[in-house]
């Protein structure tokens, strides 16, 4: 019995402690490190930050150069996959294109008479002028989190917290800053908790993510008016981001009520980034 | 001329574990999700090839793999460079202890491997303050040892071609 215990010990120590042939670290070292790195990653300062970033912009532009050829090959499949489709697509266009002329100058007169209506009421509107723009240079996601990376950081004085649209539309906000990157949390994410409010219903509640497509609403009052096809807004509550940002539409579901989003997260290449929030 | 073009040939295949490692890593597919499908690439390589030849895959890039996984996928630094390690240091104890290879050996001992680096993993993302969902890391684990003898007689197929 006592043979067999040190058999064991002797092969974990041979497993973990020596360095095998050509290694030039052994198991053992190497898990410490890992275990430091995990505890350093919960301490802010300065110094450390700034080694983060470092390493972070690295890896960001090594996974991009690396990222090429798939790029390149995803891309040159769906244009040979719209080059096919093109004939199909050419009759939509058709009828998108007659339907959107007869409601062009019905909207120009909604427009004009929003507009007016704001000045009416003195509503200070944001002006999107105040948004930088980045590109999205990598999109990996994973079960845990769903986040963009995109190609600018504190080099364009982007701060934690800061919301980042899509177009017109919230999709998420930034969570890491290093020099000439920076991390988007989309709002399907798991760790994504947004306050929100429905209109016309007028209901304030949390818009939580799930880590798939659909994001959904929780904390509503008992006897909310939610219904389907109801406008989803940032409601702006907690200061955090301006109130009004459209983020998509209800949808009732069995038990729950789903939101379905204005933007495509998967066709996402361009984003603005909102620079002035309510908190500073 | 062809004594150089061999030689290339036999340089890339040594190298080819390492260069797939960096590659998934990098490119933040060590994980793939299909559907319901949950299988994780990154443990299988480092399990297989430093179970049958370590030499091809050293602990320093397996740690520095994770910790490209981790920032390319935003997790905290570390985590995935530890669960990798544990894979790892199952595999290189697995390999003291047995003395004939075969596929239901490396596959059952497979379990152990994977039980402890899924574990680690879901220990750190806990304290690192993350939302774990307790099914997708059960899924992931099921389909990752279903698709391992898969990836074992593709990488199985690598060092029978060194060797030839």
């Amino acid at each position: 019995m006592d043979t067999s215990r040190d058999d064991v010990g002797i092969s974990i120590r041979s497993a973990f402690l020596r360095k095998g042939t050509q290694q030039r670290f052994s198991l053992f070292a190497l898990t410490l490190i890992s275990i430091l790195l995990i505890f350093l990653e919960s301490i802010d300062s300065k110094p450390l930050n700034s080694v983060r970033s470092i390493i972070k912009d690295i890896v960001y532009r090594s996974a991009v150069i690396s990222n090429y050829p798939s790029k390149l090959f995803s891309s040159s499949y769906e244009k040979i996959n719209s080059h096919f489709s093109l004939y199909n697509r050419y009759d939509d266009l058709l009828q998108e294109n007659k339907k959107l002329k007869n409601e062009i100058s019905k909207s120009d007169f909604i427009e004009m008479e929003n507009s007016q209506l704001r000045k009416l009421i003195d509503e200070q509107t944001a002006s999107y002028s105040d948004s930088e723009s980045a590109r999205v240079i990598l999109d990996k996601r994973s079960p845990y989190i769903n986040s963009f990376v995109l190609n600018i950081g504190y080099n364009k004085n982007i701060k934690k917290g800061m919301a980042v649209l899509h177009e017109k539309n919230f999709i998420g906000r930034i969570v890491d800053v290093n020099y000439f990157s920076s991390r988007v949390l989309l709002i399907t994410d798991l760790n994504s908790k947004i306050p929100i409010i429905s209109e016309p219903s007028g209901n304030h509640a949390i818009l939580s993510g799930h880590g798939k497509s659909n994001p959904t609403l929780e904390y509503l009052s008992e006897n909310h008016k939610v219904q389907d096809g109801d406008k989803i807004y940032t409601s702006g509550k907690g200061g955090i981001f301006d109130p009004g940002i459209p983020i998509g539409e209800a949808k009732k579901t069995k038990d729950k009520i789903e939101v379905k989003l204005y933007s495509e997260l998967n066709q996402i290449t361009f984003v603005n980034i909102k620079m002035r929030n309510l908190k500073k | 001329m062809s004594i150089s073009s061999k030689g290339f040939w036999f340089k890339f295949i040594d190298i080819l574990p390492l260069l797939i490692l960096f590659v998934i890593s990098l490119n933040g597919s060590s994980v793939i999700n299909v559907n319901l499908i949950s299988i994780n690439i990154h443990y299988i390589l480092v399990y297989f090839w430093v179970l049958r030849q370590p030499n091809s895959l050293g602990y320093g890039y397996i740690f520095l793999s994770g910790i490209i996984s981790d920032v390319v996928l935003g997790l905290p630094l570390g985590i995935n460079a530890l669960a990798l390690l544990f894979v790892a240091g199952v595999a290189a104890y697995v390999r003291v202890v047995t003395v004939r290879i075969t596929l239901i050996n490396d596959w059952i001992s497979f379990i152990p491997a994977l039980l402890f680096a899924n574990f680690v993993y879901f220990i750190s993302l806990y304290f690192s303050g993350y939302t774990v969902e307790y099914f997708y890391l059960l899924k992931n684990s099921i389909f990752t040892f279903i698709f391992y003898p898969i990836l074992w007689i593709v990488f199985s197929l690598i060092i029978n071609l060194k060797r030839s």
